[in-house]
């Protein structure tokens, strides 16, 4: 693939790409964009860029209208408009200031019975626009629609600020109940941040946020209770944790105002399941349509707390496993998010040798983002630098791996693997106990629905290798990514998709695995690197 | 000269080898071995190694749970259900405080407790303070040894050494770790020790009494 070098103030960045995307689209999953006035159609002429290496596509009609011609001799473009066609080096005249929100132009394929949306809303607008907000402890997720349509309009994603209180739901939880000054502050940080990806989408995009009337959201109960500012104490006992926590949102003048929507705007929090199942598996069950069939079917949503879900044909058996934040590259001393420069595959085809993926092929790679740990784990198991048991073989004293690769000094350690082993063995476990109580077996499963960033890059081969998914054969897994907004989407679109989610609700039967007597036995089994029994 | 007639069952014990460790342990008995000595120069070298490398990082989980139950094993094997336990150093009461159902830190210090010859009375997880607190006195232990992993125990962790002083067993020790209690200091928690690892709780015990 091509590159693409940026330039700006004293900034620089490189990023690959396919040919055919405008220069601005390039940018928008990067730290370094244009600022814009209008849609991306050339109208406003902000996002002017200096060409200084290398070519595309012929000035468009518009930039012959935005810009002069002694601008456009000197290679001068819109960044709308210009289509590189091979390296270039650019320099942005007209950077947008820096933003927490990115956007990561994922595809969504929207079901059709969603696009004639059927909400009906009780306030009156030109063109009512919607928000759906998936709050996740790490980061949050957000889309615009055009709620007359049906439209996605645009995306944003960024990092949860409550990460300043703890990185764990249990520290912020911990953190809420010594003060209510803490307990406010951390909901209006979210607000804050939901503020500042309204402005940044109607700075940059040019859409009129405060038409927007409806905002749904979606979490784990701890963040939607912390943004509520409702009981949030109450999940401190683990008495509560298979109990309905309400947290509606008290809605106020004051909220619309700093979230720059229309005043009348409607806040739903779609309620949790209970203390320990957010409505963010709830989604992602109404979004992978898991409750629709007859069919076994298994849902995992990988994050620090995994949650499981499964669909026995009548119930639905749900449970959450705290397996810690190795899935999401974290805590690892190689780990990084799935982001530019994260090695996300490792395959070893060709006997010995392992071969590396890094996402937009950024070299030297930056780290291993969960999916890249988990193949890593896989062939070193593979190739017997690794046993079962997480010991490295090559030699008395060993106890760490260095990559393979130039130019880096990745390397994984005893620790590392330890992490990995406690992680895997959490999700497998939870798995394993949800199949019990259905009664069912692994081989039954007709889909197995892999969620959460994770889930998007996996590799499945290598999960069943290591013991993190059950081990039956790949034509029933499908890999998801966030299903948590999808499901908050569908949510936001249509009222039968709410009556949907209601009937799921009352299917739901909750598991909660430290009840579960032989769990430590089963922990235990699955802490070693090999296929999950079939049982 | 002992240790290379060990070595086997002290090899296999820090291996995790479980059939290997009672393999080697039934050979030393045929062979006229106390179980005394077996415990002493075999078990506890092999714990004293376990806890060298653990410092290290060398370790873990799942190879500390594989040596536990390798241990249990050959502990089970030499002392068998009904006849004569053998001779403890003392008497240790431990337990996860109620709303912490988290047990796995606490099986390690067990294991290490147990290996060392220390008479472990679990409380279980999720257990008030109460039941730990009589229970220790019932059993005239001379430690009460609390693992929590999350932070809401903290207030049940500091009643626990009033409760012994009502009860007129002041002097009997309380120690806490865990990832949620060790950030803590022994002040603030009003225990005598909060121990960063299984072995340093053990390393305590050996000192202070």
């Amino acid at each position: 693939m091509p590159l693409l070098t940026v330039q700006a103030n004293s900034d620089e960045l490189s990023i690959s790409f396919t040919i055919g995307q405008c220069l601005r689209s390039i940018l928008d999953s990067t730290t370094m964009r244009v600022r814009s006035g209008c849609r991306g159609t050339g109208a406003c002429g902000l996002c002017r860029i200096l060409i200084r290496q290398g070519s595309g596509n012929l000035p468009t009609r518009n930039e012959h209208i935005q810009l002069s011609r002694e601008q456009l001799a000197a290679g001068i473009r819109l960044a709308c408009q210009f289509l590189p066609t091979e390296d270039v080096v650019v320099e942005l005249l007209n950077p947008a200031p820096p933003s927490n929100w990115k956007s990561l132009g994922q595809e969504i394929i929207r079901p059709a019975s969603l696009q004639n949306p059927s909400r009906t809303f009780p306030v009156s607008t030109t063109s009512p626009l919607g928000i759906a907000v998936d709050l996740g402890t790490t980061n949050i997720s957000l889309a615009l629609y055009d709620l007359f349509t049906g439209k996605r309009l645009t995306e944003r994603h960024g990092i949860n600020p409550q990460a300043i209180f703890g990185a764990d739901v249990m520290t912020r939880l911990v953190a809420a109940a010594e003060s209510v000054d803490i307990a406010r502050k951390m909901s209006s940080v979210i607000f804050a941040a939901l503020a500042e990806a309204f402005q940044d989408i109607g700075s940059r995009e040019g859409y009129d946020l405060r038409q927007t009337i409806y905002l749904a959201v979606v979490g784990n109960t701890a963040m939607l209770s912390l943004l509520t500012g409702k009981n949030h104490g109450l999940l401190l006992n683990p008495e509560m944790w298979e109990k309905m926590i309400p947290c509606e949102p008290d809605q106020s003048a004051d909220q619309a105002v700093q979230l720059g929507t229309h005043p009348e705007v409607k806040l739903e929090v779609i309620p949790p399941l209970a203390g320990f199942v957010g409505s963010d598996l709830l989604a992602g069950v109404l979004a992978m349509h898991l409750a629709e069939h007859s069919d076994p079917a298994l849902f995992i949503d990988f994050g620090t707390n995994t949650e499981i879900a499964l669909w026995d044909g009548h119930q639905l058996l749900v449970t959450s496993a705290a397996g810690g934040p190795a899935f999401e590259g974290c805590g690892i001393s190689c780990g990084m998010p799935a982001e530019p420069g994260a090695i996300y595959r490792i395959t070893d085809q060709d006997s010995d040798a392992l071969t590396f993926a890094v996402i937009d092929e950024i070299s030297p790679a930056r780290g291993l983002c969960g999916s890249g740990f988990v193949d890593l784990v896989a062939c070193l198991c593979n190739n017997g630098t690794i046993s079962a048991t997480g010991k490295f073989l090559s030699g008395a004293g060993v106890t760490e791996y260095v990559l393979p690769l130039p130019a880096t000094a990745l390397r994984l350690n005893k620790r590392d693997i330890d992490m990995m082993q406690r992680a895997k063995a959490a999700v497998a476990t939870g798995v394993t106990v949800l199949l019990e109580k259905a009664g069912l077996r692994a081989l039954d499963l007709h889909r197995v629905c892999l969620a959460g960033a994770f889930g998007k890059y996996i590799r499945i081969a290598s999960a069943k290798a290591i013991g993190l998914v059950p081990n039956i054969d790949e034509k029933h897994f499908e890999l998801c990514g966030n299903t948590a907004l999808s499901g908050c989407e569908d949510f936001l679109l249509s009222s039968d998709v709410a009556s949907r989610l209601e009937s799921l609700r009352s299917a739901a039967r909750l598991i909660n695995l430290s009840k579960i007597p032989d769990f430590d036995e089963l922990f235990f089994e699955n802490l070693f690197f090999r296929p999950m029994t079939n049982g | 000269m002992m240790g290379s007639v060990m070595q086997p069952l002290i090899s296999a014990l820090l291996e995790g080898e479980r059939v290997g460790a009672l393999t080697a342990t039934k050979r030393l008995r045929a062979e006229g071995l106390s179980r005394e000595r077996i415990i002493t120069e075999g078990i506890e070298i092999a714990m004293a190694a376990l806890d060298e490398k653990c410092t290290l990082e060398q370790f873990n989980l799942l190879e500390i749970m594989l040596v536990g139950r390798a241990l249990s094993a050959v502990v089970d094997f030499l002392y068998p259900e009904g006849s004569q336990p053998p001779k403890t150093k003392g008497t240790v009461a431990i337990a996860s405080l109620h709303g912490d159902i988290h047990d796995i830190g606490k099986k390690i210090v067990i294991m290490v407790l147990a290996a060392n010859g220390y008479r472990i009375i679990d409380c279980g997880k999720d257990c008030p303070v109460d039941k730990l607190v009589n229970t220790a006195v019932n059993e005239g232990a001379m430690a009460v040894m609390v693992s929590g992993l999350i932070t809401s125990v903290i207030p049940q962790v500091r009643q626990i050494k009033a409760a012994l002083e009502e009860k007129g067993q002041g002097n009997v020790k309380v120690l806490a770790g865990g990832a949620a209690l060790k950030q803590v200091s022994a002040h603030d928690l009003q225990v005598d020790y909060v121990a960063q690892t299984a072995f340093d709780g053990f390393h305590f015990l050996k000192e202070k009494l």
